[in-house]
């Protein structure tokens, strides 16, 4: 399982990669945290002509707050979002979701950016993302772009970046002061894709859900909102009744893939498991901050 | 049980002589050995299950530069002498022999299946020049099936047998059959499937073959578990003889029986190496180990029982159907083992059986620890359905049915005695370590809150060599040999065929060998892996701790015969009134007499003695099993499946055993450790999966799945004390228990706790999604 | 061809890789340093696990040309040469492992592990090392030797 030929090109900034986007466009693979390039690579269902490796990009690495929006580099390793205390205080969901990413050799090399830019639908950063709207800049020679996520996920393993674009961050809102996030999943061992995870956000206000995010991994060949369960949880108390409900809402329309590790209605019936627990557990966790 | 001297070694937990190397990277596997100018070997191989081969173009590929040669399976059969498959050869087979080429020259037979070899400067460019063979198939309808197998119409998948079965059926009867299932209260059928799933060391296949010109020796550096058997195969398909082959082998990676015998990659790289006439290493990559080393244990069963209303098993009538896949290598012999242990520890009066061999384009059927283990998976599975049925507790109808230990020994309707076996004590000792009453009691509370919770039993026993057979020793594994040497430098040397793969023989043989010569645990060094050196032997079939341990005891004590009588000469003392401890020989009683056996090494290396003196210090020792004897066990497992996910939790997991006595209980312990968490592997994560069009689908880590040290909870381990049956040796294998009964221990428990669903489980694989499919489709009980 | 200059077990190794070649491959091949264990090319075993700049990866989910300027750490260069580090040593009280393919990638992974969690219990041991895969311990043993080295740690 050895790699095939490729040429390689190394960026020192953000321009030298853009430029470099534009000649080779979709000749091109950028490599990233290389967790999941590389193993593509390794069994040779990539094949790209030129490797542009941004690992030298530094400018793209880091994390910040400003005017309630969190902005994480593209290249910020998954490893140092998951230890971040920024994180942790404002965008809760997404640090309950990284400590599920594969192993920590794995969160090691992993990249915020390389895993939305991969977007495998059974991984966790993409329910996130689409859960809560983040939103994606990316940059050609032409400038910058922001994409918001129910956008960015098109199909399997494709998003909306265009051949020469580059993703340099990623944007999420802070989340509100009663918030509880819970991101569960179903995998076959600890630290496995999912076969179906749900990365769930609930805001209450004076004890009602005022905002509620619901987004599955492992159902679709992107993650999926359900929003009719989000629409008949705002307003209300949360309660196993209002849970139950919700699960039925959110998998009634649902017609997930089968694989080697689940049959469709396998995967329909533990989506709808996850929603009542996920809730559940959000809703624990947003009395906890309170 | 005679009394060694200084009973230091054996029995205690010595730390491993393999682990300074081990713990540090200095281990030494075959992907790790660097011959000048040597080249590397990648396989053109098939995308197609079933497919006749109509043109192979190698131009493109021969053109690569880096690439040194690539050889069709037309080129390797004209350099190669045609035969069976080495273990086959070895082993006995019977039956219609197929006839294929070493790799693929007129068709395809499974997925992976090769058809060209590729040796390049580098594994990097050999794979680049594999992507640039172009091979022209004509697709044929694949058998992927049994059902398809037994089905005249397939075609076959080997033209010279005309269909596909590769051992035909036939039935045995042992007991009346026919009166005992005539005369029973009650006679249960079920069907039984065992499905497919392998080996998957973490170190796959691999090899290095270079020539000598001048000398017209071979040389291959193996990952084997046996360097004779390895050098048996390599000669053969040279053509050449077995003087002429040099196998070495260094540490190996694990095997559980998957490097046994030679594969035809590994033959290919032998002839391609003579070809190019430089060094070729062959090391397998994942997705060929997953996908084209073999796999095991896809059978299937139909049963039918015989039982007494009380509980009492008295009969058992079994159909087998085993799928060899392509190649067949062993699979064939694997029912007549099954017939003979089906009976298991139990007084079972009655036992027909009948199986038949089919060949299917799939991997071939590889020996996988245990090759046998159906046999208690479908007895001990067989027994909790029975209970149920009868309304009975699963550790009383055991204890009914357990064959009492008597003088003589009772002896199995199929022939082989039971001496020693001690299962229905481990069945006590079992549950009392588990305190059954108090789980059902904790199980009953659980329910009520909606968790689920089961308890899972079972027992089994292995031949561990095996009792004494009344013929004597017969077969390659009926005796075992031993060269052993004191070295100049005061070291006793065992020139031993075991080949360990994580069997730590380099640390309990030199326990033995320390006690019995009298010399400290550094002062033995244990030589393996060069078939220029060492006697004939493998490692397999759980029988090193007796028959190695046996030979080891023997010869060393051979040994230290030997070398007191030549320190008789030097000390002129009388043989019978000397010893040895510590590494000195002395006279009894007096300390100032003491000589190193170093000294008295160099003494006898120095030449000086006359014609009545022999000064060899080295032993040829043998030794046949003794009395042999059985291993066994009895498991439990308690469990908690998750019904809305179909997750499965084992949370207890607890192993009473028997295995005579213990060289080195850490390394036991081990052991056991190991096979059950393959065989908890096997039920809950692990499938070898085929579609129906025969293309594999589980060939990387990440759909063949392994159980992590998440999935393994602590196992506990209690060892009975055992029923000695010689005066020495009482050590039993232990290799293969585990895996053999944790499968059954744990698809019983994972039933119990789906009582209350109805659930009846007639398989062995349950991951979550066939789980919630059980639930569904049964009846609240 | 790209140069590259890599610091690995404290040495400092200029070479000219394929961008291709992987780190794995370049450590055992161009180093020889075979230590470090190829299990299955695809990051799913962790045998080939070694230490960069400070943390445990996957050297065969890695390129050779991306540790250019880093510094390496193999299980050759975890103790002085001939010796046993603290947690090696445990391991073979322990009685860690049999065949001893996996091993040098736990050793790594549970020595970054311990590294940064000195206090970890038996759970999270656990967790940490659940990307490693071991076919013959079942990995109880395995366990107890990084919890004897957390418990020896904590008594120095």
């Amino acid at each position: 399982m050895k790699l095939p030929q490729v040429e390689y090109e190394a960026p020192t900034t953000v321009a030298e990669a853009v430029d470099l986007l534009a000649e080779h466009q979709d000749e091109a693979s950028v490599l990233a945290g290389g967790q999941s390039l590389i193993p593509l690579l390794a069994l040779r269902l990539a094949r790209p002509a030129v490797l542009i490796d941004i690992n030298g990009l530094g400018e793209l690495s880091g994390i910040s707050v400003t005017d309630g929006l969190v902005t994480i580099g593209a290249m910020t390793r998954e490893y140092a979002a998951e230890e971040s205390r920024t994180v942790a205080d404002t965008v809760p969901l997404l640090a309950a979701a990284l400590p599920l990413i594969g192993h920590e050799a794995i969160r090691s090399r992993g990249t915020i950016g390389g895993s939305l830019a991969h977007a495998d639908p059974a991984a966790e950063l993409p329910a996130v993302a689409l859960a809560l709207d983040a939103e994606f800049v990316v940059r050609s020679q032409s400038g910058d772009r922001v994409i918001p996520a129910k956008e960015w996920f098109e199909g399997y393993l494709t998003t909306l970046r265009r051949p020469d674009e580059i993703l340099v961050e990623v944007r999420f809102p802070t989340a509100g002061p009663v918030t509880g996030a819970a991101f569960q999943e179903v995998a076959r061992r600890h630290g496995d894709f999912a076969i179906v995870g749900l990365a769930v956000s609930l805001a209450l206000t004076d004890g009602v859900i005022s905002d509620a995010r619901l987004a599955f991994s492992g159902i679709a060949d992107v993650p999926v909102r359900a929003a009719d369960a989000e629409d008949l949880l705002v307003g209300e108390r949360p309660s196993p009744e209002l849970f139950e409900e919700a699960a039925r809402r959110a998998t009634a329309g649902i017609d997930p893939p089968a694989d080697l590790h689940g049959s469709s209605e396998y995967r329909k019936k533990v989506a709808a498991t996850l929603v009542r627990r996920g809730l559940q557990a959000a809703a624990d966790n947003a009395h906890e901050r309170e | 049980m005679t009394q060694i001297a200084a009973e230091r070694y054996t029995g205690a937990s010595v730390k491993r002589s393999e682990d300074p190397r081990i713990l540090t990277g200095g281990g030494r596997y075959v992907a790790d050995v660097k011959l000048p100018g040597m080249l590397h070997a990648a396989f053109v191989r098939s995308p197609l299950a079933h497919a006749r081969v109509l043109a192979v173009d190698v131009s493109a590929a021969r053109a690569l530069p880096g690439v040194v040669a690539v050889l069709t399976g037309a080129e390797l059969e004209a350099m190669t002498v045609p035969g069976p498959d080495p273990l086959l050869a070895l082993m006995g087979g019977g039956g219609p022999t197929p006839e294929y080429t070493l790799l693929a020259t007129d068709k395809v037979r499974f997925a992976g299946d090769p058809v060209a070899i590729v040796v390049a400067e580098s594994r990097y460019l050999a794979e680049d020049g594999c992507e640039l063979v172009e091979v022209d198939y004509a697709d044929l309808p694949p058998v992927v099936s049994a059902g398809l197998a037994l089905d005249a119409g397939s075609p076959p998948v080997f033209a010279n047998l005309g269909d596909n079965i590769v051992g035909p059926h036939k039935r045995s009867e042992f007991g009346d059959v026919a009166g005992t299932f005539a005369a029973a209260d009650r006679v249960a059928e079920f069907h039984i499937d065992v499905h497919r799933h392998q080996n998957v060391p973490m170190e796959g296949r691999g090899c290095i073959v270079s020539h000598d010109a001048d000398s017209g020796i071979v040389t291959v550096h193996a990952a084997t578990q046996s360097v004779h058997i390895t050098r048996m195969g390599v000669a053969m398909r040279l053509g050449i003889e077995q003087d002429k082959v040099r196998v070495l082998a260094g540490d190996i990676g694990g095997s559980f029986g998957l490097k046994i015998g030679v594969s035809r990659e590994e033959l290919a790289v032998a002839a391609a190496s003579r070809a190019v006439g430089r060094p070729v290493k062959w090391v397998e990559d994942r997705s060929e180990n997953l996908s084209a080393s073999g796999h095991a244990r896809e059978e299937s069963f139909d049963v039918r029982a015989a039982v007494s209303k009380d509980g009492d098993l008295l009969g058992l009538d079994v159909k087998m159907v085993i799928d060899t896949g392509a190649y067949p290598v062993m699979g064939t012999m694997v029912p007549a083992i099954i017939e003979m242990m089906l009976p298991g520890p139990y007084k079972l009066a009655a036992l027909g059986f009948e199986s038949t061999a089919v060949t299917t384009n799939k991997a071939s059927y590889v020996a996988y620890r245990g090759p046998w283990a159906s046999e208690t998976f479908v007895r001990e599975r067989v027994l909790d359905l029975l209970a149920k049925d009868l309304g009975l507790d699963p550790l009383e109808i055991r204890l009914r049915n357990v064959a009492p230990r008597t003088d003589p020994p009772f002896t199995m309707i199929t022939g082989r005695p039971l001496v020693g076996v001690t299962t229905k004590e481990s069945l006590e000792r079992v549950a009392h370590a588990v305190d059954i009453p108090a789980f059902r009691r904790r199980q009953a509370e659980e329910r009520a809150r909606g968790r689920y919770l089961g308890i899972g039993l079972a027992t089994f026993i292995e031949g561990a060599p095996g009792p004494r057979s009344p013929e004597g020793p017969s077969g390659p594994m009926g005796l075992e040999f031993m060269r052993l040497r004191l070295a100049e430098d005061g070291v006793v040397t065992l020139f031993t065929g075991q080949m360990p793969h994580g069997q730590s023989h380099q640390t309990t043989l030199a326990q033995i060998a320390a006690d019995e010569f009298g010399v400290p645990f550094e002062q033995v060094r244990v030589v393996v892996g060069d078939s220029d050196v060492v006697p004939f032997g493998l490692t397999g079939g759980s029988r090193s701790a007796t028959m190695t341990g046996g030979v080891t005891l023997h010869g060393a004590r051979q040994l230290k015969a030997k070398v007191l009588e030549f320190a008789s000469h030097l000390m002129e003392a009388s043989a019978r009134d000397l010893e040895i401890v510590d590494g000195e020989v002395l006279v009894r009683g007096d300390p100032d007499s003491a000589m190193t056996v170093a000294e008295v090494a160099r003494q006898a290396a120095s030449g000086q003695f006359g014609s009545d003196v022999d000064p060899d210090l080295a032993v040829e020792a043998s030794y046949d099993g003794g009395e042999g004897g059985w291993s066994g066990g009895s498991h439990c497992a308690i469990v908690e499946v998750d019904v809305e996910t179909g997750m499965v939790k084992v949370e207890r997991y607890v192993a009473a055993e028997d295995c005579g006595a213990l060289i080195n209980p850490a390394v036991v312990e081990g052991q056991i450790r190991g096979g059950i968490a393959q065989g908890i592997g096997a039920v809950l994560l692990e499938r070898s999966a085929y579609d129906q069009d025969g293309n594999y689908q589980s060939a990387t880590f990440m759909d063949y799945l392994l159980p992590t040290a998440c999935d393994i909870p602590r196992i506990e381990i209690e060892h009975l004390e055992t029923v000695p049956l010689d005066a020495d040796v009482n050590f039993r294998g232990v290799g293969e228990g585990g895996m053999i009964v944790a499968p059954p221990t744990v698809v019983n428990a994972i039933e119990d706790a789906l009582t209350p669903f109805g659930v009846r489980i007639y398989e062995q694989h349950l991951p979550p999604a066939r789980i919630l499919e059980l639930i569904a489709a049964s009846t609240p009980a | 061809m790209v140069d590259i200059t890599v610091r690995v077990n404290g040495a400092t190794h200029a070479g000219s890789v394929e961008p291709r070649m992987t780190l794995s491959d370049f450590l055992r091949d161009d180093l020889d340093l075979t230590g470090t264990h190829v299990g299955c090319e695809h990051g799913a075993c962790g045998a080939c696990t070694v230490i960069v700049d400070g943390r445990a990866v996957r050297s065969c989910l890695m390129l050779a040309v991306q540790a250019a300027g880093s510094e390496v750490t193999t299980i050759e260069g975890l103790a002085p040469e001939g010796t046993l580090g603290p947690l090696q040593q445990a391991m073979r009280d322990s009685h860690s492992f049999q065949c001893g393919f996996c091993t040098p990638g736990f050793v790594m992974q549970a020595s970054a592990f311990l590294s940064a969690h000195p206090d970890a219990g038996e759970q999270e041991i656990r967790e940490a090392l659940s990307g490693n895969i071991c076919r013959c311990t079942g990995y109880q043993s395995i366990i107890d030797g990084v919890l004897l080295a957390a418990r020896r740690g904590r008594e120095a």
